[in-house]
């Protein structure tokens, strides 16, 4: 994909909108991907399975970006196990100025690879390595325009095979994590880079969610799809002031809410366009030695991206994912006449509507969409939402102001959810009012409320946003939660720590998802509740059982917002544990010590 | 060209008689290109004699290696854009400088989505990249096809119950409806399956993969198969014998056992063409010749014989080409040769080699010394020094009938044995016939055994279609095929006593075809161990050698589920929600809280009720917020107003609870709960027990 080309592209819509910035609440929403649409499931070593995005526990001026590829990597899966391609384009691209078109920050990542020993069938033998893959790590920090190289003959560690491989002396006579640690290089630039076979963080009910979304399943166990497979790991640790956009220390920023600090995080793979295959030419004249050569050139050409978990797996329907694949986030707001609708009337959200298709997904029956709220709004899908304020004095000055960013926010009627789950994943959400906690709102969800989050930068593309200013909960601290930051909302709304003053506080897990994405984040069930109203719900659109005229007040933690915050997917937490330091994903399995599946 | 050795040896070997033996198998992910293609990958091919019907062949070639049951949103099926190929010869008289197929099964898949707007691959009856196919076949290799089957249903993937079998699914009976659905019969007359199923291979893969730790020696660890629970994409064809011989005949015209005219050799490939152009608008297209990219015929040829540097190379070529590799006469190249000659796993079974760094084959040692003359480990004579002389003047090993391919030159060790299993099958000639009446001379007669003998050069799996199919409820039914049969010529006193031919149980197994049962990794392994030279004759040194051989196993000996007893035989594939789709968590749900009703005063009761479900048979619930702490009681009443029981009755903080009233013990009927919070009633409700 041509960065230069697309980053000539204006997005004026928002120069405006980026003029302003106030404060706000973002939120929530969907995730990950693996095979998700039906072209890319066909390339597995261009299939970019998840993105990360978050601030060390142990490094607190440093952010990582962790991009996940090749999905559903068996540790038992020999000969020749995993590895990256080698003609592929592994790319991470960052946002961190919106007044700059297109990406700020690209690393690309290319792999080579060699046989040190081609006369055996075995991936390792006597300490010689097939499939050995080294790469290259080129920056640009002028959006694509110069590539400098910042690490050459990087190592990708070897697959863990099994004990005979890896420690044995007729194998490399090693170990795996010492292979593991002595792979972490240190780019010229200063960035920590691990590139290598790892666990595949992500968790899910892989079987009940795509059997007609019975998740959690209503007739059986639980179980985590992903448990003990294998993933290709890309992972950067990089000072905040290399991604901030004046290269500022995170020690400058002005509050946790420093506009500043904002960056829209991406990752793609793409090949060139043509691939032609030389064969033994059919054998006529027959050509032995072109067998099983080929060749690849022309134009990069992208052929998968991610950023927020889930958009192309369960937001995309199958029709518009191969192209959504092949586009970057600065067109998605030329595409929105297509795209716009997945997110304003979400397919998810007909089945926690009881007019639609609720019924035919009992496992989601915990969640309903507002339908009433506040006895005047419907969020549910082909319906209203917010749009009867549009233009009114009521939205004067709030981010759904049409002078601020209302002509996004509410483009038109019959689109609900163009206020939470569009600007969630299209433009993060500022300090702006409605976007703030109700606390302190006095019932009036426009009111003035506590600040939130500020993740707004309005490329209107699909990235993960991270105020990089918002501190690191600690993993070992008793309110660190996998609800990223609905679990924050909860604490915002209820806990008395927070819920007496409108005060900006920092609040465990507003460094969670969707500020940003932790390995820890359960996205999956974050993404549900988002559908089912839980955003709406803690910027004052409470659930259809709150009655604004009850006398005296009733607590708007009804039983419906109650229902939503205790949904789960059934599959909390991965299989198994994370590193406390750099790369963070765990050693990948071994082949020799699968049993279970 | 080529050819002419090869056409040389058939006709020598026409006015003779033989035993072929063993060899190797599978090949999932096996080549560093094809890996990158999924969707072309062959992973293994059988094709075996019905039990259950015995004059037909079933052929079965499978892809896409590695399917897990829960891999949604899009699961797996094939491609489009491939040709999915079987290809059989039939008549080695007919290899010319073309393909050399007689017959060639071609498949094409096309796919379409019925419901564009969502993500689910099934809803509401609708099937998202619902795939089709067409089947078309040549009987005159290749050079024209007639389209036999159209529009061939290849069943949805087996997502789970709600997607298959509920009424917001497709509403199906069960999964196996929809596979006996699938069941095409083409024009011609075969029967053709094309859909998911269980991978039917088995093997330790991590063992394996692991230098070699099958079974495991290495501490703390157990053989497993490694395609537990794994599903592939299959191509299975039943076959009346009479299309498949040559001059049309039916089985019940096979002279014998070992009727030369009944040989057949299979292989499959898939062919991608040779230009692909990506669009930057989210599309493909694919421009230009077919080329061949992946191919199989015997099991695990190109995963453990054929080392890294050469497999890309060796999936491009067809079985003919192969031949013309390294047959002295297009090419000196014998590096695919070689790897039967001298190959790499019997350096892991030789002490002066490696013998010493793969300890899980300890069992399994090549003969260095057989009958005091013979030496086959890698880089040794072998029978070399027997060539041109008196001794096997009139054996398949004099120059005069196939000594030019199995005594090719010295240091080829393997040349007698592993080569042409792989590419030649074997004739009932001396000296490849059981050592049961040969007298201690290997080269002498001995008794009939199989002849699959096809000798076109190339790998292919080959089955003499004459060899009656041993039931699988037979007590001598083996998976170790053509050893086992060897075993019972050797030693049962019911074949042993006499060298005449007979039909042994397992004579239908591999390498004389291979049936789904076959433990095709112990018996390759074996194999290249050497068991086949002794079956003939070529003992071990050592007498007690050919016991440890026979019972070294990999650990992991069958496949993890059953097969079906009819076509298409593989079983159903393994449900997306079935026990082995992921790791448990035990998570419980919680109850569904009913809406909350706000105070609209100060009437609004402190504590509010529901009970569900409502009527009830013998268990209902009742849920209730406590608004007002303090004392809360719930009393269960009959119609009569009689207080039968107190449900609850204890100080309660402002929340939500739940309480259960079982009523098995009280008759159906109308009755009561009152909820009473500081001595207050604050609610009735009804409930009703059917």
């Amino acid at each position: 994909m041509n960065m230069q080309k697309i980053s000539t592209r204006k997005r004026w819509v928002w120069k405006s909108v980026g003029a302003f910035t106030v404060f706000t609440l973002s939120f929530i929403l969907m995730s990950s991907s693996h095979r998700e649409a039906p072209l890319i499931s066909n390339d597995p070593l261009s299939d970019n399975t998840d993105l990360y995005v978050f601030r060390s526990p142990d490094q607190q001026n440093r952010i990582n970006i962790i991009a996940n590829f090749i999905p559903f990597e068996l540790p038992q899966g020999g000969p020749n196990y995993y590895n990256f391609g080698t003609n592929i384009r592994y790319e991470v691209h960052i946002d961190n100025n919106i007044a700059t078109a297109g990406d700020d920050i690209i690393y690309r990542f290319t792999f080579q690879n060699v046989n040190q020993d081609p006369t055996t069938f075995f991936n390792i033998r006597l300490g010689q390595q097939n499939l050995k893959t080294t790469y290259t790590l080129q920056r640009s920090m002028n959006g694509g325009a110069s590539f400098t190289t910042v690490i050459t003959n990087g190592v990708v560690p070897p697959n863990n095979i099994g004990a005979r491989s890896i420690e044995s002396p007729v194998g490399l006579g090693s170990n795996y994590n010492t292979l593991m640690t002595n792979a972490i290089t240190t780019a010229s630039t200063g960035e920590t880079v691990f590139c290598g076979p790892v666990d595949d963080p992500f968790f899910v009910d892989l079987g009940g969610a795509f059997d007609l979304g019975d998740l959690p399943k209503q007739n059986g166990i639980s179980r985590d799809g992903l448990a003990k497979y294998n993933v290709h790991t890309i992972a950067l640790q990089i000072d905040i002031s290399t991604l901030q956009k004046n290269g500022k220390p995170v020690s400058a920023a002005a509050n946790i809410l420093d506009a500043d600090y904002v960056i829209g995080v991406w990752a793609s793979a793409s090949r060139q366009a043509t691939k032609t295959l030389r064969g033994a030419n059919g054998g006529s004249p027959f050509d032995p030695t072109g067998g099983g050569q080929f060749t690849e050139e022309g134009a990069w050409v992208q052929v998968s991206r991610l950023a927020m978990p889930l958009t192309n797996e369960v937001i995309n329907p199958i029709g518009s994912k191969d192209k959504w694949n092949f586009l970057t986030p600065y067109q998605d707001l030329a595409n929105i006449g297509t795209y716009g609708d997945y997110f304003y009337n979400p397919e998810l959200a007909l089945y926690m509507d009881e007019s639609k298709f609720a019924a035919a997904v009992p496992a989601f029956k915990a969640l309903r969409v507002q339908s009433n709220s506040l006895r005047m709004f419907d969020f549910r899908n082909g319906r209203n939402g917010l749009f009867a304020l549009k233009g009114t004095a009521a939205v004067a000055g709030t981010a759904l102001d049409d002078a601020i960013a209302g002509t996004l926010l509410l483009p038109g009627p019959g689109k609900p959810r163009s206020v939470d789950i569009w600007p969630i994943f299209h433009t993060g959400v500022p300090n702006l009012r409605p976007y703030q906690l109700a606390t302190g709102k006095g019932g009036n969800p426009l009111a003035a409320g506590k600040p939130f989050i500020n993740n707004f930068l309005p490329n209107g593309g699909d990235m993960i946003r991270l105020n990089m200013a918002v501190p690191v909960t600690p993993r070992n601290d008793p309110k660190f939660s996998s609800l990223g930051l609905v679990q924050a909302a909860v604490l915002g709304l209820t806990d008395p720590m927070y819920n007496t003053t409108t005060t900006l506080q920092f609040i465990p897990n507003m460094d969670g998802f969707p500020n940003g994405r932790r390995l820890e984040d359960d996205v999956t069930r974050i993404e549900l509740q988002a559908v089912g109203g839980v955003v709406l719900a803690a910027i004052g659109l409470f659930y259809d059982d709150y009655n604004p005229s009850a006398m005296p007040a009733q607590s708007p933690v009804t039983n419906q917002l109650v229902n939503t915050l205790q949904y789960s997917t059934g599959v909390e937490t991965n299989d198994t544990t994370f590193k406390t330091s750099f790369p963070y994903v765990q050693t990948p399995w071994r082949g020799t010590l699968i049993q279970n599946q | 060209m080529k050819r002419k050795i090869y056409a040389s040896i058939l006709m020598a070997v026409m006015l003779l008689n033989t035993v072929p033996l063993t060899v190797f198998g599978s090949s999932h992910r096996e080549a560093p290109l094809i890996l990158g293609d999924p969707l072309a990958d062959n992973t293994d091919l059988y094709a075996f004699r019905n039990p259950d019907n015995p004059d037909k062949i079933t052929l079965i070639a499978n892809y896409i290696p590695f399917q897990l049951p829960q891999g949604g949103p899009n699961y797996y099926s094939f491609g489009e854009n491939v040709r999915y190929e079987i290809h059989i010869d039939n008549n080695v008289a007919n290899n010319g400088y073309t393909t050399g197929d007689d017959i060639v099964y071609r498949f094409s898949f096309s796919k379409t989505n019925q419901d564009p707007t969502t993500f689910f691959n099934i809803r509401l009856g609708q099937q998202n990249l619902k795939t089709t196919y067409t089947l078309e076949r040549s009987m005159d290799g290749g050079v024209s096809f007639s389209t036999i089957v159209m529009n061939g249903i290849v069943p949805p993937p087996n997502i789970g119950p709600r997607s298959i079998s509920s009424p917001v699914g497709l509403n199906a009976p069960d999964y196996n409806s929809l596979i006996t659905a699938a069941i095409a019969t083409a024009s011609t007359g075969e029967k053709v399956f094309c859909g998911t199923a269980d991978d039917a291979f088995f093997v330790d893969l991590g063992g394996v993969f692991d230098l070699g730790d099958a079974p495991r020696t290495t501490p703390g660890t157990t053989p497993v198969d490694g395609l537990k629970c794994k599903n592939v994409s299959t191509i299975a064809i039943q076959v009346d014998i009479s299309t498949l011989q040559k001059d049309k005949k039916p089985v019940s015209q096979a002279t014998s056992i070992l009727d030369p005219n009944y040989v057949i050799g299979v292989w499959a490939s898939a062919s991608r063409r040779k230009i692909r152009t990506l669009s930057t608008n989210g599309t493909e297209s694919y421009t230009g010749a077919w080329v061949q990219v992946s191919r199989l015929g015997m099991p695990l040829t190109n995963e453990v014989v054929n080392p890294i540097g050469e497999k890309d190379l060796w999936n491009s070529l067809t079985p003919y080409e192969e031949a013309t590799i390294g047959d002295g006469v297009f090419s000196n190249d014998e590096r695919f040769n070689d790897n039967l000659y001298n190959p790499e796993l019997a350096l892991y079974m030789d002490d002066s080699q490696f013998g010493g760094a793969v300890p899980a084959f300890a069992p399994l040692r090549i003969q260095t010394n057989s009958l005091g003359q013979f030496d086959f480990r890698n880089g040794k004579n072998g029978l070399f020094a027997l060539k041109g002389s008196p001794a096997v003047a009139g054996t398949a090993l004099d120059d005069a009938i196939a000594g030019k391919i199995l005594l090719p030159g010295p240091n080829r060790p393997r040349s007698v044995d592993l080569f042409p299993i792989f590419r030649t099958g074997v004739p009932n000639l001396r000296p490849y016939q059981l050592a049961t009446g040969k007298g201690g001379n290997p080269l002498a007669a001995g008794k009939p055994f199989v002849n699959n003998f096809l000798p076109n050069g190339g790998d292919m799996l080959r089955l003499n279609m004459a060899v009656p199919p041993t039931q699988r409820t037979d007590p001598k039914f083996s998976s170790l095929g053509l050893v086992q049969a060897a075993v019972l010529g050797l030693t049962d006193p019911a074949y042993n006593t006499t060298t005449t031919l007979q039909n042994i149980p397992n004579m239908d197994g591999f390498p004389n075809g291979r049936r789904l049962e076959d433990d095709v990794t112990r018996i390759e392994l074996q194999a290249v161990s050497g068991v086949v030279l002794a079956a003939i004759g070529l003992s071990y040194e050592n007498p007690a050698r050919l016991g440890l051989v026979l019972g070294y196993t990999t650990g992991v000996e069958k496949n993890d589920t059953t097969l079906k007893t009819t076509f298409p035989y593989l079983q159903t594939p393994w449900p997306g929600t079935c026990n082995c789709a992921g790791k448990p968590t035990g998570y419980v749900q919680p109850a569904v809280l009913p809406p909350s009703v706000a105070r609209m005063g100060l009437a609004t009761p402190d504590v509010f009720m529901q009970s569900a479900p409502n009527p009830f048979r013998s268990v209902t619930t009742i849920r209730y917020r406590v608004e007002t702490a303090g004392m809360v009681s719930l009393q269960l009443y009959d119609a009569q107003g009689t207080l039968l029981r107190t449900i609850v009755n204890q100080r309660q903080e402002p929340g939500n609870y739940s309480a259960i009233v079982n009523a098995t013990d009280l008759p159906a009927g109308t009755y009561l709960v009152k909820a009473v919070s500081n001595g207050q009633l604050k609610q009735s409700i009804r409930i009703i027990k059917n």
